[in-house]
């Protein structure tokens, strides 16, 4: 019995003490403290010495208690120490806090990686992006390649604002820490030996990189082109953007000046109204207009509320719960009837409201969610998460859950999202997961892992996808997208027009394009551009024929 | 020829191998990462030679002499000073960097060391009986309160705490002698009280505890708390009444005592939290240092960055970055072993600890006499609570209280106190004084 209830404490506190290591957070200090109070008094109980019946004087039960909870408080520093030491050590280690005097942060982060030459970062085909130099003294400095890319690399400043983009996310494979042979990585490390960071090699082609800037040019906007079948990005742009090289420091005889120029540059960055930090085809969240009834109409046709020749009414106009939606986009102001695949191609807002209305809050959401709406979609930089609806309960409003059917409403998306939209299109219903960095070698150029292409998630059947691709290419043929048409090439899209509180609305386009199947998706948005068609659409042709050409189909 | 045979120490002998190899080794390892060389002569590591040479001459010396006490505690404290070293002379560069008047700890600190280990031998050799202290024991316990009124009055403040005294030669820490005279004193008080154990006097509807109990008991309350409040201690305070409701818990068996005098005293220490800065600014640190990360907060988000910078395995000695956590040589030593020991060498010397308190237990056990119990007992409470007390403040299990890491934190008064506690745990251990 007493060795029962031993066991049982015991296996109580290990299991405390595991919540404490991999549930709380690492600035949780109360609640860890309460942990460890639990634990010692289960540990005391578990380890209270028990005497027969008139054995041992009082001398010898007292002072045996007492060293039975001195070893208790001994073992939870114990504890304490594994989880400074090795359990939170990576996160107490890069914590950081910037202040008025200067950033708080390990100086050891600025020293270790000013001596271990750090990886480079290079696009697909080897051109560096963020290139290492071997200054002669043997210490190392970063120098950029096309400004065009840079940004994607992200800021190298452990002196000043730390780490972003790439730079931080495979912070571990640059310092050659991680990616290779555990054994001889640990073994360099605790022999203090000379070593070089990894290698990344990145999916992007910096043909396409420079030629979305080029589309770009001045306005402000983002577009993501990627491989439809194995989710390979090959060109993420985004306007305004900014130059990691003029934030980049690393200790050595130049710091300071490095500092400096890095800090004004910050300031400049960091201004109200700029937005240039922000990574807009991953972060950038946007109204996303008529592109966002691909979602609706996979919902109707999946659910079988509709199918592509279901015939709709659009008398130019559609009254909700007293809200007016009007109706802009029909071709021919006589023609009141419009199958569904007709509403799609001449995206006929009054249409798409019904479909909502017939689909109900409850199904749109359940494939927004499918489409990867309010969650993180899996990448190697940091991402922002789509939205449905901002307010809980936004959509039991009818008039919301039309708005909502054609684009508007509380929706807010990123460039990434709507291309996997469009590449569960064109992918047969899957999304594949969207990755950048492609391969990790040595600095000689070893391999070390290369990515394979990984399925992310379903988010329609096989037979929806097929229907809906074939919209997407009607809507090219015989609909407002019909500028997105490459000779010779089957391509599929969708414009959309977002209102954008104020000024011009967004344009976006979503697409594909292939030689008989879809081998490239493309998502464009252009901040107050105008209808989608004449900005972002040629944008996204382009983006695409480019794509085309460079594979020499 | 056989008699002296057999009494020769071979497990002290034997084991204490392993403390003169980390010695020797470890400061080759620290003078090799230093000048980035692997040229070296027996002149460059000649601490280390030294150390293991009193080491060796002090075992030797326990054999001829005849005694007969415990062999694996000498070993122990061995190892644990040897750190000690270790780290001083690792400090050394860091030390030197800060002013001229660090430079000189590391030489210091052996001398410490070297004074530590005299002062060992001759208890050894020349202090036989331990009836004196027992007789003495009001004439200590004056002493001792001598002694804390003089610090008080006369005493140096140093980071805000006053609990130096400066002797013109040198500097001395009364609490170190008085933590020793509280355990002489409490362990004759209440041997000679032992009789009183099972009387309860009772005022109305009350138990109290019987006079000999009661009176001291409120006396170290007003002592510790006293200890708090004038000399902004809290970490002797802290040491000093643990001490006594340990060895008051050993001597009566009453669970009640330490729970009313726990609270009491931790009552107490809440109104001077609420009343006094200081005290609220370390549990400010316990609780969150990013509050004030360039001030208070400064030595636990750096000492916090050591430890975790150091891992399973350590980055090596010589390879971290001490310098990066103020005062580092005496609160915050443990976090240099974090770092550059790792959490195999930060749970080794907790094991090294927990041995050395081990069988200082297993010493009162054994000892025969009352007295004899309660000094073993007595004595490595002190050790015992003072390592998790500082270390415990170091992890941020507890706020941080300025306690020395015995045998490892630089200061001497500590080394020469903790000394004097290994030589009477080793008397204590001693068959023939048990008998005598």
């Amino acid at each position: 019995m007493r060795l029962f209830v031993r066991a049982v404490a015991l296996v109580a506190a290990a299991l405390v003490v595991g919540y404490g290591f991999f549930v709380l957070d690492q600035e949780q200090q109360v609640e860890w403290l309460g942990v460890v109070a639990v634990a010692f008094f289960l540990l005391v109980l578990a380890l209270w010495p028990s005497f027969p019946a008139g054995g041992g004087n009082s001398f010898e039960r007292s002072l045996t208690r007492t060293a039975s909870v001195v070893f208790a408080v001994f073992v939870l520093v114990s504890v304490q120490l594994v989880h400074l030491q090795v359990v939170d050590a990576d996160e107490i280690g890069s914590r950081t806090m910037p202040t008025a005097e200067g950033t708080v942060m390990d100086p050891r982060q600025a020293i270790v990686s000013a001596r271990v030459a750090r990886g480079r970062i290079l696009a697909a085909g080897g051109e560096p992006i963020a290139d290492t130099v071997i200054n002669p003294d043997g210490t190392w400095r970063r120098e950029y390649g096309d400004p065009a890319a840079t940004y994607l690399a992200g800021f190298y400043s452990p002196l000043a604002y730390g780490l972003s983009g790439l730079e931080q996310t495979y912070n571990a494979y640059l310092r050659g820490e991680e990616g290779g042979n555990p054994f001889t990585e640990w073994l360099d490390g605790i022999l203090h030996r000379e070593r070089r960071g990894y290698d990344l090699e990145l999916s992007i082609d910096l043909d396409l990189q420079r030629r979305a800037h080029e589309l770009l040019g001045d306005q402000s906007g983002a577009v993501v082109l990627m491989d439809a079948k194995t989710g390979a990005v090959l060109a993420m742009a985004g306007s305004p953007t900014y130059d990691p090289a003029r934030l980049y420091t690393n200790a050595g005889p130049d710091s300071d000046a490095q500092i400096q120029a890095a800090e004004a540059y910050w300031a400049e960055l960091t201004q109200p109204g700029s937005s240039a930090l922000l990574t807009r085809p991953t972060q950038g969240l946007y109204a996303p207009g008529s592109v966002f009834k691909t979602v609706t109409a996979a919902a109707a046709i999946e659910t079988g509320v509709a199918a592509p020749d279901t015939v709709y009414r659009d008398e130019g106009a559609l009254t909700v719960d007293g809200r007016v939606i009007p109706e802009e986009n029909r071709p021919d102001p006589n023609r009141v009837s419009y199958t569904l695949d007709e509403a799609y191609a001449w995206s006929l807002n009054v249409v798409y409201a019904q479909v909502g209305l017939q689909l109900g809050a409850e199904r749109l959401k359940q494939y927004a969610t499918r489409f990867g709406f309010e969650q993180e979609i899996p990448f190697d930089l940091p991402v922002a998460v789509s939205q449905i609806s901002q307010d809980e309960g936004f959509l039991n409003n009818r008039a919301a859950l039309a708005d909502t059917a054609f684009g508007q409403g509380q929706l807010f998306v990123t460039p990434l999202q709507m291309a996997l939209v469009a590449d569960a299109v064109a992918n047969g219903g899957e999304m594949m997961r969207p990755y950048l960095v492609q391969r990790v070698s040595t600095y000689d150029g070893k391999t070390l892992q290369t990515r394979s292409p990984e399925v992310w998630k379903r988010a329609i059947s096989e037979d929806t996808a097929a229907v809906l691709r074939d919209m997407m290419v009607h809507s090219v043929q015989n609909g407002w997208a019909s500028d997105a048409a490459i000779p010779g090439y089957l391509v599929g899209g969708k414009t959309g027009t977002a209102e954008a509180g104020g000024g011009e609305p967004h344009g976006w386009f979503i697409g594909f394009a292939g030689k008989q199947e879809p081998e490239y998706v493309v998502a464009v948005i252009v901040e107050h551009g105008g209808v989608g068609g004449t900005s972002a659409l040629p944008i996204g042709r382009e983006m695409l024929r480019a794509a085309l050409e460079r594979s020499g189909e | 020829m056989l008699a002296a045979l057999r009494r020769f120490r071979f497990t002290e002998f034997q084991l204490l191998v392993v403390p003169s190899l980390m010695a020797i080794v470890g400061l080759l390892t620290i003078f090799l990462t230093r000048t980035g060389t692997v040229e070296w002569t027996w002149r460059d590591i000649w601490v280390s030679l030294a150390y293991v040479a009193m080491l060796i001459g002090i075992s030797a010396w326990l054999s001829i002499s005849g005694f007969k006490g415990d062999q694996v505690l000498f070993p122990i404290v061995a190892m644990l000073a040897g750190l000690g070293l270790l780290m001083t002379q690792r400090l050394q560069p860091v030390l030197e960097a800060r002013g001229a008047a660090w430079a000189r700890l590391p030489e210091r600190q052996l001398i410490y060391l070297a004074m530590g280990l005299v002062l060992f031998w001759g208890m050894m050799t020349f202090v036989r009986q331990l009836d004196w202290l027992r007789r003495y024991k009001y004439t200590w316990a004056f002493a001792g309160v001598l002694l804390m009124v003089i610090t008080f009055m006369f005493g140096q403040e140093i980071n805000g705490a006053r609990q130096w005294l400066d002797l013109g030669i040198v500097t001395i820490q009364p609490d170190e002698i008085v933590k020793l005279i509280l355990v002489v004193f409490l362990a004759a008080y209440l041997d000679d009280h032992r009789a009183a154990i099972n009387t309860v006097w009772r005022v109305g509807p009350l138990n109290l505890p019987p006079i000999p109990y009661l009176l001291p008991m409120v006396l170290m309350w007003l002592i510790a708390v006293g200890t708090v409040v004038l000399q902004n201690n809290l970490g002797s305070a802290l040491l000093f009444f643990g001490i006594f409701l340990v060895m008051l818990y050993v001597a009566t068996g009453r669970t009640l005592y330490v729970v009313v005098g726990s609270a009491s005293f931790a009552a107490a220490v809440y109104v001077a939290y609420q009343l006094f800065g200081r005290i609220a600014d370390r549990v400010q640190n316990w609780i969150n240092p990013w509050v004030d990360p360039w001030g208070t907060g400064l030595q636990p988000i750096q000492s916090d960055y050591a430890m975790a910078a150091g891992g399973l395995f350590g980055t090596g000695l010589g390879h971290g970055y001490p310098q990066f956590i103020p005062v580092v040589e005496t609160d915050y030593i443990f976090a240099v072993i974090g770092e550059e020991l790792g959490l195999l060498g930060t749970i080794g010397v907790l094991c090294l600890y927990l041995l050395l308190i081990g069988r200082g237990y297993l010493i009162a056990l054994r000892a025969e006499d009352g007295f004899a119990r309660l000094l073993a007992t007595g004595l490595t409470t002190i050790i015992a609570l003072q390592t998790l007390i500082i270390v415990g403040g170091v992890v941020r299990l507890i706020p941080l209280t300025g306690v020395t890491l015995p045998f490892i934190s630089a200061g001497g008064s500590s080394l020469l106190a903790n000394f004097i506690i290994v030589a009477l745990l080793l008397r204590t251990s001693d068959p023939e004084w048990r008998r005598g």
